[in-house]
Parts: C-alpha cells; structure tokens; sequence
C-alpha cells in the first residue's frame, strides 16, 4: 500500500540537459541551418513580399509602394492560371489519397524485407528527373507512341492523341507526386499498432468499423502531412502543363516565370508568387497545428 | 491479421500494377533512345545505337554532365555537415528555441518548387550575385538540408541516448563520446542521408532550372531541347541519366544494408 | 556486514536540486560508508534517480556539498570521478562487442591493449561471463548476461563507488533473484561500496547494509533492514514495506487508543506523545494470528483466501473493513468462505503512529 506520489512531469526539458550537454550545444548545432534558413527561404520570399509591391516593371525593392500588381492579379486574368493550379494541385492531392491509402496498406501487410524493397521501387523513381518520366509518358500515350502504336499494329484501332488535355496534365501530377503522398502515409500507418486492429476484430468490427474508428484516427497525422506535401508542392507543377498538356492551360509558375523572365515585370511576378505563398503558408499552418512531427518519427 | 484471399490477392495484384505503370516512362525512354527514326513512333521500324554514340561525342552534354555530377556531391556533402548539427540540434540536445526549430525545419519541403527557384532568383538578381551552378547548389540545399536532417534525426531517435551519458560517466571526454559513440551510431543515417542527398539533387530540375544562369544540368539540358530543339539524343541522355541513378541508388542501398546490420 | 570506518566515503550535505519551481530533492543529507551496500528505495517521483544522478556528476545540485572522502566534488564532471554508474536501460553500446565495452574506460584513460584485455577479462570473470564472451556482440547476449556485461564495464577502470539505477526491474522474477544474490556477492568479494535505487523494498532488504526511504525528495528514513522493517518511523515507511493493514484510530480522553473498525482498544505506549489525538494502527499480516476460541480480539468472517507459494494470505472480513492475514501453509487447517473466525494479535508487534 505505498502512496503513490505525483511524478515529476512538470519538470523542463531542461532535465536532460546534463554534464555531458552543455546548455548552448543546441543552439550551436543549430546555428547552420537556421542561416540556411534565414538567407535561402526567408530572405528570398521576405524579398518576393517587397517587391510585389513596387510599381510595375521596377528593378528595385525600394520605392512607392503599391497595391497595383495585385489589382493586375485579376485586372490581367492571372486568376484564371491561379484558378486553374489550385484546381490541379486539389484535385491531384484528392486522387493520390485515394490511390496511395491501399498501396500503404498493402505495404504495411507484406513482411519488412519485402515491405523495404516495394516501397524502394516505388520510391526510387523520384530520383529521375521530372522531364524524362514525363517525356515517357508522352511518348507512350501520344498518337503514334506505344500505346496507339501497339493498338494500331495489333488490333488496327486508331486512337487520338491522349495527351494535351487536361486529364493528362493530372495524370502526369499524380505520377510524379505519388511518392510524396505514401511515404507520410506509410509513417502514419505504421503508428497504427498492430494489436489495436487484431483486438478491434476480435470485439466485433466491421473492416470499414476499423479503418474508420481505429486505422483513419492513428493514421491521421501521417495521412494529412501526405496531403498536405502533395498539395503544397503541386501547386508549383509547371513542367506537367508544358508536356502532357502542350499549353492547353497555363498555370500559375508559368506565369511567374514569365513574368520574371519575359515579362520583365518583377513586381508582377512578385505579387503573384505571394498569392501561392499565402495559400501554401495557410495549408501548412492549419496543417501542422493538427500534427506534431516529431510523434511521428520518433517516440520521444 | 484475418482478410480474405480475394482481397489479398487484389492488393496484390494493385501493388504490382502500381509498380509497373511507374516504370513505364522509363521503359518508354528506353525504347526511344534505340530508335532510329527522328520522331518516334511506334513499333519502332528501325533499331540502332546512334544516338547514343551522339550523346557521347557531345560536349555539351559532358558539360552538363560534370556539372550535374558536381552539383550533386557539392550538395550532399555539405548537406550531410549541415544536417549532422541540424539533427543533434533536433533530436539531442535540449534549447530553449527548440519546438519552433523543429516545426520551422521543414518548412522548405512543404513549399512549390518552382516558386521558391524564382524567389531565389529574384533574391539572387537582387543581391548582384551571379547565378551558376554555385547557386544551384545553394537553391538545392535549401530544399534537400531539411529533408537529410529529417533523415539523420530518425537514426537519432533510434538508439538508447543513456549510452552516450554512460560513456561520459565511464571517463570519456566528450570528443570521445563524440567519435566513439554517437558518429557511428548515428552511420546509417548519415550514409543514407548522403545517398538520397545527391539523388535528389541529381534529379532536381525546377531549383536548377531557376537559378542555374549560363550553367546546365542535364535535366535542364533535357528541358531546352524538349521545348525546342527535339532529338533522340534526349531518351538517349534520359535513359542513361536514368541508368546512372539507379546504379547509384543500387550500390548505395547495399552499403546501407551492410552498415546498419550492426544493430 | 560492513564494519563503520571512522570516515564515510561519501558524505552529503543539505543537497537540494530544483527544476524549476519543482523541488526534486529537498535537503538531503547522509554519509554513506566504505565498502557498504546502501540502498535508497522511494516511489516514482520520489527524487531517488535525481539523487543518484547528482552523485554521479550528470547534475549539479542546486545547493549542497556532496564529499569523497571529505574532499568536496560538486565541480568535478561525471568522467573525472571516480565513480560509476550502472543505468536502468544498462546503456551497453550496440555498435561494440562485450570485450570493447568492458574496455571502453580504459581505452579512455589509455591504457595499452594488452592491459585493457587483461583487466577486461579479469571483470568477465568477476561477473560470471565466460572468456568466449569477449569477442560476442553485445546484441546478441540475452538479458541476464547484458547485466553482467554492463556490470563488469563498471568494474574495469576500479571505481571507488558504484551506482545502480534499478538495473534489475526489466527481467524477470527468476532471473532477478539470481542476479540479486549475485550482485551481493560480488559487492562482498570486491569490498567496493555500491550504490543502489530500487522501487522495491524486498529487492533492497535482501541486498543492503542499509537503506534510505525517500519521499517526495525528502528521506523519510534511515536504517539497516531489520530497523526499518521492525521500526518504521512513519505510516508511509511501514506502507511501503508492502501489503500492511492501516486502520485509523483515535485517542479518547481517558488516555486509550480506539480504532473503531475493528471495536479494539489498546492501551496508549509510554513512548507516545501524549497530545495527539488521532492517527493510524499499522499490522503486519504476518503478526495477525487465528485465535483460539475465546482468546481473539477481533472477531471476522473469511472472504478470501490467496496461495503464496509456501504462505497463504487470506482476507478477513470485519464488519467494515478486511483485514490481511498471512501464515505459513498448513496443510491441518483449512479455512471455508464465510467461516467465522477470531484473530488475535501482539500490540507491541504492531505499529502505532500518531499525527
């Protein structure tokens, strides 16, 4: 009968930092990646910020300020080209749910060796250049490439172009992001333990009982840093637009491009980039204050 | 865990699929570089190696080849230095700063691309810094330095942290615990890091394309000669950059293997 | 049994640490001597980890001297003293083989290869590991021989203290009994003082020369075993021997002590203090007897009864309250549910404390 008394949760973290760690080792590890944060990200986009709202066509990020490029946004239809990422990247990320939630599954099931070896396959392509997997697709599904070819030769059918519209240009998102969508899933599946979904079972539930009560709640976070990944990264798809689409809609980092190459109009360009700076910093913000990365990865 | 053959087998048989249909493109490629013809089609009427002994006359495609190559090594060593501190600083030790570190980390990743190339252009252009391939490899750090510290921190989190304060209190300096306990421990990480550093950067063509100026990788070389220009010599290059990653990918994973037995 | 040397080897003086607000170890003070076992026992939270680590030089207390030999080591960092830890999770490195680990001390202090292998396997020896192990990587040695591992590592460079952060509360009850028995053992043979945590009062009472209870940072008491086992100074020290009986009885104004849950009344010891007026009777079941008819002082219906191997407890009902019972098993007598029964006890085995 021992009093069982308050354990010390409310100490600090502080607790760890011991002989061994000197209390600044932390800040000084950090130091270089906070710079490359600082000059590579920040800097940059706190630039991008600056000079959205110069006057247009000025090289300079000191000057009168205005709200003109952003009355252009619309003015200009640029909100058309923005419309039309926005609708790609939700789209793309909506089909990639729904593709990758099996795939996860079916990898959490087979045993670790093989389960490593499918999800390198299946990861390994990320390591080829977006340009040469898109080009293969072109190749294949265009008029006269493998697939038309083959139907051609074999069964003598003649089939239009696949490509240059716009479920091509999904397809072609989807393709090259898949990797990014089940990589998070995976780590989010595996937090599921295996016994909760055994014990579950063994009281009575139904498969969509599980996946909805049990596996949908514990995977959770790694389901929507997938999500979140995917969208945000494919909201600045331009190559799939240029290739499987051959122009047949315009998206909005082409537009940037244009505007900063081109166009000669940094400011344009500039306020455009904001816009997909805010959507991408809401997306992320509302994202991670569900989910705790580090939950994720290790068991702190 | 009990489920019925039928679905098994549908998994299965949806896995294999989804693998196949990634491989295509490269299967696609490959067939393009070996036919003769201009313009490909399909079947193909005419085999022949040309346009490979043409990608290797080319000198502009062995300069986008050693810039590529330097590039990625650039990158992945000082991404692995970087993200080494970065990962101690996320996993290891304690500071006061720490949970908006590790929340702000990533932050990079979760942002487009091509957005982030122009950015730093702009920044680039502002700041009169010339862009070459040394600026790519500070664009492709912004990006890939996360993502390797992500890497090294999971192998942080992975071992008993007491062994290090146990070695301390069995009389080590800390240099020693250093070299002799958490650099090996933390080996596999850091090889595995290194290897998905120089990958992704070999492969990164929107940060490249941005902030590269007169310079050309290969992907880029692919790019301008995809929107104007088009040759065979493209699946060419394309199938043989594809070959050179996956060795690459290939030798670095059995190193792994081999390193992380230990445990 | 450790004879008390004129000087302790390590002394503490009011050693406080706070973290924060939070006071982990509050004014601790006591002097442990050479070549004692000394355990301190405590609940989770209790402040015995943080004590232990203060010792070892992983902390540093926020007030207080702690004294080696009479020679103040507060400043002096965890690898310099001369002491060693043995940690819960055993901490052996995974990338290293058990002859490397046990070496690792005096690969740190320089000591030349072959010196390092010869003490290294004099310390296997110590800790009942084979020669053959030397080579193994450490991975691939069960639990019982990781202990021992993790304990001749502590033995290789001769510290003068060593401490054990509950090493044993990971295994299992067979394993755990050899290895206690052995710990003292080797703790005999060396002639080192050890240093031990434990949450469990049975594991320090086989082990120890003396043990500290700690409560809440603070040390509730001091003693060798059999004090604390027959003296406990508090109700918290008597609890936490394990299952006791705890009833709550009051002084009356005629001077007795009435514990009305059991209708009893016991005449109030001389060594009391006489103004208190409530507090808790403490029995041990083990001091709770079936009386002979006539004989008992509390009178109870069995409710249950527990096989402990070679003791059987059993659960007395009285009125309210259950009373533990426990005796060595005897075939003769056998107890139905219900069956009324009278107990009986010796007040002066009991314990009495007043607040």
């Amino acid at each position: 009968m021992t009093e069982h008394t308050v354990p010390l949760t409310g100490a600090p973290v502080s607790r760890r930092a011991t002989a061994l760690t000197p209390p600044p080792a932390g800040v000084w590890c950090a130091l270089p990646m906070i710079l490359l944060f600082l000059l590579g990200f920040l800097g940059p986009l706190g630039m991008v910020v600056l000079y959205s709202f110069m006057p247009r066509g000025s090289f300079s990020p000191i000057g009168r300020p205005t709200l003109e490029n952003y009355v252009d946004i619309v003015a200009q239809n640029f909100h058309i080209s923005f419309g039309w990422s926005l609708w790609l990247a939700l789209l793309s990320t909506a089909i990639l749910l729904l593709v990758c939630y099996p795939l996860a599954l079916a990898i959490q099931r087979a045993s670790p060796g093989r389960g490593i070896l499918i999800t390198v396959l299946i990861v390994a392509p990320l390591f080829v250049a977006e340009n040469i997997r898109l080009q293969g697709w072109v190749l294949f599904l265009d008029k006269a490439g493998v697939l038309g070819g083959s139907l051609q030769a074999l069964f003598g059918w003649e089939l239009d172009s696949l490509v240059n519209n716009v479920p091509a240009i999904v397809f072609g998102i989807c393709y090259i992001y898949l990797p990014f969508m089940l990589f998070p899933m995976l780590l989010g599946l595996a937090s599921v333990p295996h016994d909760a979904r055994e014990a579950a079972l063994d009281l009575g539930a139904s498969r969509w009982r599980l996946f909805r009560d049990i596996e949908l709640p514990l995977a959770a976070p790694g389901i929507l840093i997938g999500s979140l990944l995917c969208f945000v990264i494919s909201l600045g798809a331009f190559s799939e637009a240029k290739f499987l689409g051959k122009g047949v809609i315009v998206t909005i980092a082409q537009d940037i491009e244009s505007a900063f190459t081109f166009g000669q109009n940094w400011p344009r360009g500039s306020a455009l980039s904001v816009l997909v700076i805010l959507i991408a910093g809401v997306a992320v913000f509302l994202a991670m204050r569900q989910v705790r990365l580090e939950n994720l990865l290790g068991r702190r | 865990m009990e489920s019925s053959l039928l679905s098994r087998r549908l998994l299965a048989l949806y896995l294999s699929l989804v693998i196949v249909v990634m491989y295509v493109p490269m299967v696609v490629i490959g067939l393009a570089s070996v036919s003769r013809s201009r313009f490909f089609v399909f079947p193909i009427r005419r085999y022949d190696l040309k346009w490979y002994q043409d990608t290797f006359d080319s000198l502009q495609i062995q300069d986008a080849l050693w810039t590529s190559v330097s590039i990625s090594v650039v990158v992945a060593l000082l991404s692995v230095l970087l993200a080494f501190f970065g990962a101690l600083a996320y996993a290891r030790f304690p500071w006061r700063g720490r949970s908006i570190y590790r929340q702000a980390l990533l932050i990079p990743v979760f942002f487009p691309q091509s957005v982030l190339g122009l950015a730093l252009q702009l920044w680039f252009n502002s700041l009169g810094v010339t862009m070459t391939w040394q600026a790519t490899i500070f664009a492709h750090l912004v990006w890939i330095a996360p993502i390797v510290t992500m890497i090294i921190a999971i192998q942080a989190y992975g071992y008993d942290s007491s062994v290090e304060e146990a070695a301390f209190d069995l009389g080590a300096s800390r240099w020693q615990v250093f070299r002799d306990i958490t650099f090996p421990l933390l080996g596999p990480g850091i090889f595995s890091g290194f290897l998905f550093a120089v990958l992704l950067s070999w492969s990164n063509f929107s940060l490249s394309y941005f902030t590269s100026g007169a310079d050309v990788t290969i992907p880029e070389w692919l790019y301008g000669k995809m929107i104007g220009g088009y040759t065979p010599m493209v699946p060419a290059v394309g199938f043989l950059s594809v070959l050179l990653g996956g060795v690459a990918l290939t030798v670095g994973l059995l190193i792994r293997a081999r390193l992380g037995g230990r445990r | 049994m450790a004879e008390a040397t004129s000087a302790p080897i390590l002394t503490l003086r009011q050693i406080d640490k706070f973290f924060g607000d939070i006071n982990a170890v509050e004014r601790v003070s006591l002097e442990i001597q050479e070549g004692e076992f000394f355990t301190v026992v405590g609940p989770s939270g209790s402040g015995k980890t943080t004590l232990i680590r203060l010792l070892v030089g992983m902390d540093k207390p926020t007030n207080g001297d702690i004294l080696l030999r009479g020679k103040r080591i507060n400043d002096v960092p965890a690898n310099r003293r001369p002491t060693c830890m043995v940690f819960q999770s055993l901490a052996l490195f995974p990338h290293m083989t058990v002859g490397q680990n046990v070496e690792y001390p005096l690969k740190c202090r320089n000591r030349p290869k072959p010196e390092r292998r010869e003490r290294a396997l004099a310390c296997l020896k110590v800790a009942h590991l084979p020669e053959s192990y030397y080579d193994r990587p450490v991975t691939q040695c069960s639990g019982g021989e990781r202990q021992r591992v993790a304990l001749a590592r502590a033995l290789a460079f001769d510290p003068e203290i060593l401490f054990f952060d509950e090493p044993l509360s990971a295994i299992d009850f067979r394993l755990r009994k050899t290895l206690e028995k052995e710990l003292k053992d080797i703790q005999r043979e060396t002639g080192k003082t050890f240093v031990y945590i434990t949450h469990s009062l049975e594991e320090a009472m086989v082990m120890s020369d003396r043990i500290a209870v700690m409560r809440n940072g603070r040390i509730a008491q001091i003693g060798t075993p059999r004090e604390i086992y027959t003296s406990p100074n508090s109700r918290f020290v008597s609890e936490f021997m394990g299952e006791v009986n705890t009833l709550p009885v009051v002084v009356d104004d005629s001077g007795e002590v009435v514990c009305e849950s059991l209708n009893l009344r016991l005449p109030l010891p001389a060594s009391l203090p006489r103004d208190k007026r409530s507090g808790s009777l403490v029995i041990r079941p083990e001091d709770l007897r079936f009386a002979r008819d006539g004989e008992g002082l509390i009178r109870g219906t069995v409710f249950n009864e527990y096989l402990l191997g070679s003791r059987v407890q059993y659960q007395i009902r009285v009125g309210a309250t259950t009373l533990l019972v426990e005796q060595l098993r005897d075939t003769d007598t056998a107890m139905l549910r219900d069956q009324s029964v009278a107990l009986t006890f010796t007040p002066t085995e009991s314990m009495l404390f007043l607040e």
